[in-house]
């Protein structure tokens, strides 16, 4: 065993959860815009020769159970019917309450699978405005915007730690973090990560939601997630931002385990305990939790 | 630009309307916003709305929001078999007995949209011969189609 998985490993099991190697089934995610009716997609896509499965925990998203190409080549998938997503990740986007005709913050965006299902559930109205710092990705961002008949989000290059530089107000801000992710998304994941990166992903992270706070109205809603196993990157960090940013942290409905309020002999905020882990199986490792900023924030 | 567009949706033998105030220029592309997208766009965006298109050395590129816009109008449509479809999104022109409707112009040199059996545009290209005539061989060349969205990530 390699040094750096056994590190890990070690703290996966400290966490609850026994080590195993997992590859995170393919799934999409039906447009509805696009569509009308999953059902419609569904049976399209089934007269192709592509099975599906209805993935439990979500409306629109199923796993491809068997197919005999490639599921990001057919006209549907070109015509924005779809979007292939993975699972864990279809679900920050839901967590949001009523979206339409809201003003969105998509702080770190490319290559934009999230961005276009936020579109999806506000139906193309009100705004997104859509962040990443590297132009190459926004180049990939803006062909799904496009491909998926995206018409309400505007775009930037910008780094989300710079967001209010934009004088922009926002109802929500969706935070899918840069983060160090996980093994089941990286064969060399365990050679390839230490735990300075987590430490410097972490604080990168912090800034950002440090950023977030600036420009979220007063009782917006800010929904945060890592696909980092990583405490640092995950439950020490919401801890952080509810005892240093005036968050709250609110309960959700979605697929994953309770937020751990007890790790590495830390004892964090009880109401880490409504963030959700989400350990891998059939879908990849992903953190995912829902903050409020409260209305005395300056 | 916005003459441009008129030109070139001129080419289907159809119209659109685009108002001048709702339309943004980023260096040669050209969006269509709402007023509320027009508040939040400055200067320094990216991209904004629904991208129409964009002009290099002087030739227009249409994207696919507007020959989507353009397949919603009364417009020079042919409809294709899934045969022809699938070979028309890999780059390939149209043969004559994959056409299974026509809508508009048959003359040699017009564009023409390219449907699928459900109408949904999956790109354009231009009559290589009289669509009304027996022809063997390519009747309309692929300018455009759906097939650009993979092929330009690569």
């Amino acid at each position: 065993m390699m040094p750096g998985r056994e590190f890990f490993t070690r703290r996966y099991e400290t966490m609850g959860w026994n080590y195993k190697n997992v590859e995170p089934r393919q799934a999409i995610r039906v447009n509805l815009i696009n569509t009308g009716k999953a059902t419609d997609i569904v049976r399209r896509l089934l007269s192709l020769g592509i099975q599906l499965e209805k993935i439990p925990f979500l409306e629109n998203g199923y796993w491809i159970c068997k197919s005999k190409f490639s599921v990001g080549s057919t006209t549907e998938y070109l015509l924005g019917l779809y979007s292939i997503q993975e699972a864990a990740a279809q679900i920050p986007a839901t967590l949001f309450a009523e979206t339409e005709d809201k003003t969105v913050l998509d702080a770190c965006a490319a290559p934009g699978g999230k961005t276009v299902q936020l579109a999806d559930l506000m139906q193309n109205t009100g705004a997104i405005v859509a962040l990443d710092v590297k132009r190459q990705r926004l180049v990939a961002l803006s062909n799904q915007l496009e491909r998926c008949c995206v018409k309400n989000a505007v775009v930037y290059l910008l780094d989300a730690r710079n967001a209010s530089r934009l004088n922009l107000g926002f109802d929500y801000a969706l935070l899918d973090m840069p983060c160090s992710g996980n093994f089941t998304m990286d064969k060399n994941w365990f050679n390839r990560r230490t735990i300075e990166d987590v430490e410097r992903n972490a604080a990168l992270q912090r800034e950002i939601l440090t950023e977030a706070v600036k420009v979220v109205r007063d009782g917006g809603e800010i929904v945060y997630s890592t696909c980092s196993l990583e405490p640092e990157e995950d439950e020490f960090n919401i801890d952080w931002a509810v005892r240093n940013l005036g968050l709250s942290v609110e309960e959700v409905n979605c697929y994953g385990q309770e937020g751990l309020t007890e790790v590495f002999d830390k004892r964090l905020d009880n109401s880490i305990k409504n963030c959700r882990r989400i350990w891998p199986r059939q879908t990849q490792g992903f953190f995912v939790c829902k903050l409020r900023r409260s209305r005395t924030n300056d | 630009m916005i003459e441009t567009i008129n030109n070139f949706v001129s080419r289907f033998e159809t119209s659109i309307n685009l108002d001048e105030n709702s339309l943004l220029k980023k260096q040669n592309r050209l969006f269509l916003v709402d007023e509320n997208l027009k508040r939040l766009a400055s200067k320094d965006f990216f991209y904004a709305g629904t991208c129409l298109g964009k002009t290099e050395d002087g030739e227009f590129f249409p994207s696919f929001s507007l020959l989507r816009m353009i397949a919603e109008r009364k417009a020079n449509k042919v409809v294709v078999d899934e045969k022809t479809e699938w070979l028309f999104i890999c780059g390939r022109d149209i043969f004559k007995q994959g056409v299974i409707r026509l809508q508009g112009s048959r003359r040699k040199g017009d564009y023409t949209l390219v449907l699928n059996r459900r109408r949904e545009c999956l790109g354009f290209g231009k009559i290589l011969f009289d669509l009304s005539g027996e022809r063997e061989g390519a009747v309309i060349s692929n300018i455009f189609d759906l097939g650009d969205f993979l092929r330009r990530e690569r």
